[in-house]
């Protein structure tokens, strides 16, 4: 395509149907008819029925790990993992993160504390959590973000010497493997997304990874699946459970696991030659992994851009293409975690104002990059009528 | 085949009964759930549309359909859905509670996680006693627990036939402690005031598959404030009101999937037929229930339109077993009935801060009722079946306690 008129100076949007920067990859209709066909022949639903049950038992061997509880969805899983390790007072999380993870943890009556991050990785580092540890701290909450991951060893490191329970919210890293082993086997659980936006999606859905396995079977009465494993004591109950119909889109989605990695990483490599020569826009490397689902292509806007990354976002966002600035706003800035004195979290701050996610995933074909790279091109051109 | 001569079900001697060694009398369980099966070609229908708009969740195509037809259907203003009635339940007390008070009113004598939805809010449950002619909470007894810290007074529906919503409603205006309905159970229910949906200012519902209408998981509330509305709306996902833009505090993810939703959506094209299956059953236990002594049918109010969907039924002073020995022998044979609403919520162990109390019309009938099986998957057939074993249990009571007497010698 031919880009003539930007969109934000009166032109036609160059996409007539949007691209938005989630996955949405979705089993083909003769597969899901198949799959529902079955389920209304065993009228099995929920509960903890046999598709559910396979896709743990898979998610397993997928993750690498002894135990996964699927729950209907990641935020859900949260929180019911933070109930599973009992923790009180604080829990101790990046601020660079999406909203789902304080609200999880002041759901359960805790209080979120925020860290700041690495400029360079995006995440928490023992420095980072050192700098915001306070009295009355009971747990770290990691976050991986981009397909990329922290460093999970350090920061275990780092919770163990203080004492501190550790757990991951991973909802961004399905298939994401460290030089240390695969994102899922790490501290005392792994909570996982299975949103249609993630690699592998139920609809809705997420799961929990364990190697423990009391930590497994007070999830399992946590999410009151019936029959799941034996009756332990937990503080309450809620309902997470993921029914047939989420698990049978999963059980697809994870058959189309390597396919749909390998489309993203497909795009990427696009979007890498197509951005490269793009003055004050940086690509994100991949930190931290040995291999990714490369589900998201985050970029940075600097100064020398031209044109502010918000004015960026709308000129794109005209055009169809949907970038999302991540996060905004900062969970420190949202109402609810606000205290005083500020946060002072400048990395994060700083993060929250340059970067954008562009997008990736099933809408997206490989010409689509090299349209949206001609656009970012355009808009830096015509920063003076646009600015 | 006449059911007398089946012995699979009028059990000749002691031994024969599955808990004493014998065959069980059903190779299938029967259980309480609903599990509406709908058309599959309905559902698939459904499907179609979020399929070809490739929208599988956040406020997609046939959520929004779905809410549109369950308000029109309670005759309520507004309706809006959850992944759950678990979720529904804590984010309409978050929204509807009085600030700066810790305590919330309900009945004891009802669903089991009912405390824990509130735990889920802070607030710390005070039980209240029930009527002991509707089973349920009553403004009299929801009068007794209120204290200064009252934030919030939940109303529940018992499983058959209605509370007294209305003067719980009056109460509430009253005290102005705000009220909420969980009328998990009441889905098609309508009383003298109205379409249950259409009169408290928050009612919760369920969509579970063992409920009325089956969404596989799912919740929805209804009410008649656009305030309420908006508000649930915005927690049901983060809290963010368009893109980018956290508008209220409290929220998190409890957003229906449009999978779900289109398995609700056929569901509610057959409801008619649903009741009329579940009419069905309740008029065979009815009918057997009348000569067996013993156990009597807890009525439906067919005053009102009613699902007829729960079948549960009071053991009076001729029964001879125990209502929890009723159950073993009946669960053994593959009946899966269950305890009414047994223990009571203020009679287990809680986790977490809670008034203790003492109930004692609750605890009086909490021992006495049980949940008899019924639903889609039931036949009347099996429910004459069901019945001829419980007469064989009756008969052989006398045997069984001796029987059991010798085992123990």
């Amino acid at each position: 395509m031919s880009v003539k008129h930007l969109a934000c100076l009166g032109g036609e949007p160059a996409f007539a149907d949007p691209l938005p920067v989630g996955q949405l990859y979705f089993p083909d209709w003769e597969r899901y008819e198949v799959a529902m066909r079955g389920i209304f022949e065993r009228q099995y639903y929920t509960n903890h029925g046999p598709l559910a049950r396979q896709l743990e038992a898979r998610l397993e061997v997928f993750l690498g790990v002894k135990h996964v509880v699927c729950v209907t969805n990641a935020t859900i899983g949260l929180m019911m993992a933070a109930e599973a390790l009992e923790l009180s007072g604080k829990v101790l999380t990046p601020a660079m993160t999406f909203l789902a993870t304080p609200l999880s943890v002041a759901r359960c009556g805790l209080e979120p504390v925020f860290c700041d991050v690495d400029p360079v990785t995006h995440h928490m580092t023992p420095a980072t959590l050192e700098a915001a540890l306070e009295p009355g701290v009971s747990a770290v909450l990691g976050v991986h973000l981009w397909g990329s991951a922290a460093d999970t060893i350090e920061v275990q490191k780092w919770a163990e010497k203080n004492a501190l329970k550790c757990y991951w919210d991973s909802a961004q890293s399905m298939g994401c493997e460290t030089a240390k082993g695969l994102i899922g086997g790490f501290g005392e659980l792994e909570v996982f997304s299975l949103h249609a936006t993630k690699i592998i999606s139920a609809g809705e859905g997420g799961c929990v990874a364990t190697n423990d396995p009391d930590i497994a079977a007070r999830l399992r009465n946590i999410r009151s699946s019936y029959g799941a494993g034996p009756a332990v004591s937990v503080v309450k109950t809620s309902n997470g459970r993921m029914s047939e119909f989420q698990a049978a889109i999963a059980l697809l989605s994870l058959d189309d696991f390597e396919m749909n990695k390998a489309n993203n990483i497909a795009l990427r490599e696009v979007y890498m030659s197509e951005l490269c020569d793009i003055e004050g826009i940086t690509l994100e490397p991949l930190h931290g992994v040995i291999a990714s689902n490369a589900q998201s292509i985050v970029v940075r806007v600097g100064e020398d851009f031209g044109v502010s990354r918000n004015l960026l976002k709308d000129a794109l966002s005209a055009e169809n293409v949907l970038a999302r600035r991540y996060f905004w706003p900062g969970v420190h800035k949202v109402e609810q975690f606000m205290r005083q004195p500020q946060w002072n979290l400048p990395q994060t701050d700083q993060l929250n104002e340059d970067v954008l996610a562009l997008p990736i995933g099933s809408r997206v074909k490989g010409e689509d990059v090299g349209t949206i790279a001609k656009l970012i091109r355009e808009i830096q051109r015509n920063g003076a009528q646009i600015g | 085949m006449s059911i007398e001569n089946d012995t699979a079900f009028h059990k000749q001697s002691v031994d024969a009964f599955a808990l004493l060694g014998g065959q069980p009398a059903f190779s299938t369980p029967l259980g309480t759930s609903g599990l509406a099966r709908p058309d599959v070609e309905a559902f698939l229908s459904y499907s179609k549309r979020f399929f070809d708009a490739k929208q599988y969740t956040n406020n997609g195509p046939l959520v929004r359909e779905l809410e549109k037809r369950l308000a029109a259907f309670h005759d309520a203003e507004h309706c809006v859905t959850f992944c759950s009635g678990f979720w529904a339940l804590v984010m309409a007390i978050e929204t509807l509670k009085l600030a700066n008070k810790s305590e919330i009113v309900m009945p004891s004598l009802t669903y089991r996680r009912l405390a824990d939805v509130a735990a889920w809010t802070g607030l710390r449950p005070r039980f209240c006693d029930v009527d002991p002619k509707t089973l349920a909470i009553s403004p009299e007894t929801a009068r007794e627990a209120i204290t200064d810290e009252t934030a919030l007074i939940v109303g529940v529906h018992p499983i058959v036939n209605c509370c007294d919503a209305a003067g719980l409603i009056k109460l509430s205006e009253e005290t102005g402690i705000p009220l909420l309905i969980d009328a998990v159970e009441s889905v098609y229910e309508e009383t003298e005031h109205g379409r249950v949906g259409s009169m408290a200012p928050i009612e919760v519902f369920s969509l579970h598959a063992s409920k009325l209408i089956n969404g596989a998981e799912g919740g929805y509330i209804t009410t008649s404030n656009s305030d309420l509305r908006d508000k649930l709306r915005l927690i049901r996902g983060f809290g963010f009101q368009g893109q980018d833009n956290v508008v209220v505090g409290g929220g998190t993810n409890a957003k229906l999937n449009e999978i779900h939703a289109a398995l609700a959506l056929a569901n509610l094209d057959s409801l008619e037929q649903f009741v009329a299956h579940n009419q069905n059953i309740y008029r065979t236990y009815e009918k057997e229930l009348e000569v067996l002594p013993g156990m009597k049918l807890l009525a439906f109010d067919e005053r009102f339109k009613t699902s007829y969907k729960n079948i549960v039924v009071e053991l009076t002073e001729d029964w001879p077993l125990s209502r929890d020995r009723t159950i073993e022998f009946l669960n053994s044979e593959n009946v899966l009935a269950r305890p009414y609403y047994s223990p009571a919520l203020h009679q287990k162990p809680m986790r977490y801060p809670h008034f203790p109390a003492s109930l004692k019309t609750t605890e009086k009938l909490c021992s006495k009722f049980i949940l008899m099986p019924s639903g889609f998957m039931v036949n009347p057939n099996q429910i004459r079946n069901l019945i001829s074993l419980l007469r064989s249990l009756f008969d052989a009571a006398d045997q069984i306690s001796e029987y059991q007497e010798r085992a123990h010698q």
